[in-house]
């Protein structure tokens, strides 16, 4: 298994285990009798809804799936400056010129 | 995996738009950032498009629905704040690139011939982003939106001739009722996608078609400024920037998701400090400084027309900036820079 190979299986497992993780908290938070989900009812007629869950249990999996939202943005951002540089290099020696218009050799 | 590429190149021809890709150059110069800020605009139309969809879903256009659907979405839907929160974000965050794009090109003179159609085509976008961000504000059915609704719909009506036509075609009627809604929430989700996607789909080919536009000062030195290519050297640049774009958006509505007011109720007065949205601001308060009569004419009238001539002039500003080396070229970009003075100014003056 080469270098990239490797990048790459590892950033897919991290990537599939982040979004395990973040599943098995949505489905916990959904578990929860649904009752939590519905600050509407403690609301009086009139008044302004609020705009996202108020129970702290709800709030805690939301910030940790914005956790892990940044974390996996981190990762892509590493893989692309990997291949930006990768390209830049190709494009500066040429080479990508070279693939449109392979050289001809003697016996052409 | 190869036997699929050939099944799928043989059928749709790929290879073609590849080549065009591979081929297509960018230029680079100190205001090469602004080349992103096309694409972003495409990344937020994007998620528009998928988290209007789920919001349709469960919404109901109706006097009674309207309201109680929103706080049902909120509130009893999975994640359903969190949807209504990124489709009102991404709108604020789409109209605010759209005007970095529109004054980029504006300062570098990019509008200048051969691509005044381009610039024309981007004037409609933002006209029907604008629309899109007035039609959407009325959706939650709340004290606040029917308000500013009924502000934004009796604007028109100081318009002569045509003026109070206008506005009973945006009510649906004379005043703003359950049809107003019925007919906002049509305009929202069927008129302007369609009108979006055929200027869109203009504005994308002639920028295919021309290329990207180099600064007119880069330009003026007479040198080819050097390129990059666009596949694969700028996309992943591009991508690099929609990652951190996506991960501001969800940020930013995850800590501040919009929250609803009160149904709405046609007979209740206007409740105090209605404002309309930012983008709006620096139009409201212009109204509200201006005195209610101006040489003997009605003053709204005449703050109106000042906006149309405003707006005119804008559209047409490649017809009228056709020499911008010239000393008028220099006076339309002073004008310009004192328009956005003006406009940024007023929407501050209008927040205090």
């Amino acid at each position: 298994m080469n270098r990239r190979a490797r990048v790459v299986a590892a950033v897919g497992i991290f990537l599939l285990g982040s979004f395990v993780a973040s599943g098995i908290l949505e489905a916990r938070v959904q578990e929860a009798p649904q009752t939590s989900l519905k600050p509407a009812a403690a609301t009086a007629p009139g008044q302004e809804t609020p705009a996202a869950p108020r129970p702290a249990r709800e709030r805690m999996a939301v910030y940790v799936l914005l956790a892990w939202v940044w974390l996996s943005i981190a990762v892509l951002l590493w893989l692309l400056r990997l291949r930006v540089r990768e390209a830049d290099r190709v494009f500066r020696m040429g080479l990508n010129r070279a693939v449109e218009k392979p050289p001809k050799g003697p016996g052409h | 995996m190869n036997v699929l590429r050939a099944w799928i190149e043989e059928r749709l021809g790929l290879r073609a738009v590849t080549l065009f890709l591979e081929k297509k150059e960018v230029p680079r110069h100190k205001h090469t950032f602004l080349y992103y800020t096309g694409s972003s605009i495409l990344l937020f139309l994007g998620i528009q498009i998928v988290t209007g969809v789920l919001l349709a879903f469960y919404y109901q256009p109706t006097l009674a629905g309207a309201n109680a659907s929103v706080v049902r979405i909120m509130t009893e839907m999975p994640l359903g704040w969190l949807v209504r929160s990124v489709h009102s974000w991404s709108s604020t965050f789409m109209i605010a690139i759209v005007f970095v794009h529109l004054l980029g090109i504006a300062f570098t003179k990019a509008y200048r011939k051969p691509r005044e159609a381009t610039w024309v085509t981007g004037m409609m976008l933002l006209g029907a982003s604008l629309a899109f961000g007035f039609t959407g504000y009325l959706l939650p059915w709340d004290e606040l939106s029917l308000a500013a609704t009924k502000v934004g719909t009796n604007l028109p009506k100081a318009i002569p001739v045509i003026g109070t036509w206008l506005t009973q075609v945006m009510r649906a009627g004379e005043d703003v009722t359950g049809d107003t809604l019925s007919r906002f929430f049509i305009a929202h989700v069927s008129v302007l996608p369609l009108a979006v996607l055929a200027f869109l789909g203009v504005h994308l080919f002639l920028v295919q078609r021309h290329g990207m536009s180099v600064p007119h000062e880069v330009e003026r030195k007479g040198v080819k400024a050097p390129g990059l290519p666009f596949w694969p050297n700028f996309a992943f640049r591009e991508a690099g920037v929609w990652l951190v774009l996506l991960g501001l958006l969800i940020t930013v509505a995850v800590v501040a998701a919009p929250g609803i007011g009160p149904q709405a109720d046609l007979m209740a007065p206007a409740p105090e400090g209605i404002k309309p949205e930012w983008y709006f601001l620096f139009m409201f308060q212009m109204l509200k400084l201006f005195p209610a009569r101006v040489l003997g004419l009605n003053g709204e009238l005449v703050a109106v027309l000042i906006m149309m001539a405003g707006m005119a002039a804008l559209l047409l500003i490649p017809f009228i900036d056709n020499r911008p080396a010239e000393r008028k070229g220099k006076i339309i970009t002073g004008l310009a820079w004192a328009g956005l003075a003006y406009a940024v100014g007023m929407s501050i003056w209008s927040l205090l």
